[in-house]
């Protein structure tokens, strides 16, 4: 059960990886209406369309984590403190965190890309997009590298 | 589109308010419920296993604050959320509006100041 939640949350998380990617750089590096090359195409995008599918995502993934967060306190924690693995638990303390904050900051993001005001919306909706996605790259890295803690770095 | 205005000051205070009252909330101490997964217990409070066992005893009943600070966090920003709502529009003005993701990036960084111990060992 934990083994098939934890492959969930992974495509999930991969799916909200690449969508909050597209908008960040879509909104601080938007790309000429005709892009010749791959990462112009890949900034070529309609930041305010990934929004809801953001939202939808980060929540899932969260919910899913936080599932999952209670097996790893029982069956996994202890053998990480075992070995004395305390920079990844440092690591991961860090994740749930941000993550924490990250779900606070949704409805300021959604409003900030559907209903601000005109003058408001440039700045402050990639200012959040920027710190959504930092909060979701962070979550990502640290996610695999405790996953696969036992063969990383040992 | 009345509505608007009044969802917008809701989510911009409450998004402020959550970043800062989890810090707040994880620096304190202030979980809503405290979760021991290994007996599938929730209590009310900040409880820690420490307290009543032998330390040594821990690892038997690990406790879990993250859904505690979270949710005292939501708890929080969302009354200060109700309040902004109420708030008139020509006194929300004077709000910074850059607070909504200046808020959050000093959370974080409180954050990673509040987790240096487990780098320290």
């Amino acid at each position: 059960m934990a083994t098939a939640l934890l492959i969930l949350h992974g495509l999930v998380a991969v799916a909200l990886l690449g969508a909050i990617t597209h908008q960040m750089l879509g909104a601080w590096a938007p790309s000429s209406p005709r892009p010749r090359s791959f990462f112009g195409r890949f900034r070529a995008v309609q930041p305010a369309g990934y929004a809801n599918a953001i939202v939808g995502l980060y929540v899932g993934t969260s919910l899913l984590g936080a599932v999952i967060y209670l097996y790893f306190k029982v069956d996994i924690q202890p053998d990480l403190e075992r070995d004395r693995h305390w920079h990844a638990l440092g690591f991961l303390d860090l994740k749930e965190d941000f993550v924490a904050i990250g779900l606070g900051l949704l409805p300021a993001y959604w409003i900030s890309w559907f209903r601000a005001f005109a003058d408001e919306r440039g700045r402050t909706a990639s200012s959040l997009t920027t710190i959504l996605g930092f909060i979701v790259w962070w979550s990502f890295l640290v996610g695999h590298v405790v996953n696969d803690i036992m063969g990383f770095g040992s | 589109m009345t509505s608007a205005p009044v969802f917008r000051r809701f989510a911009f205070a409450y998004s402020t308010a959550f970043a800062l009252i989890y810090v707040i909330a994880r620096a304190k101490g202030l979980a809503l419920f405290t979760v021991y997964p290994s007996q599938g217990i929730i209590l009310l409070g900040m409880h820690r296993s420490r307290d009543v066992a032998d330390p040594v005893l821990d690892f038997l009943a690990p406790e879990m604050f993250w859904y505690g600070w979270t949710a005292t966090a939501a708890l929080g920003a969302l009354v200060i959320g109700l309040i902004a709502a109420l708030v008139r529009d020509r006194w929300s003005r004077r709000f910074w509006l850059g607070w909504v993701w200046v808020a959050p990036v000093l959370a974080m960084m409180a954050c990673v100041y509040l987790t240096i111990p487990w780098f320290r060992r």
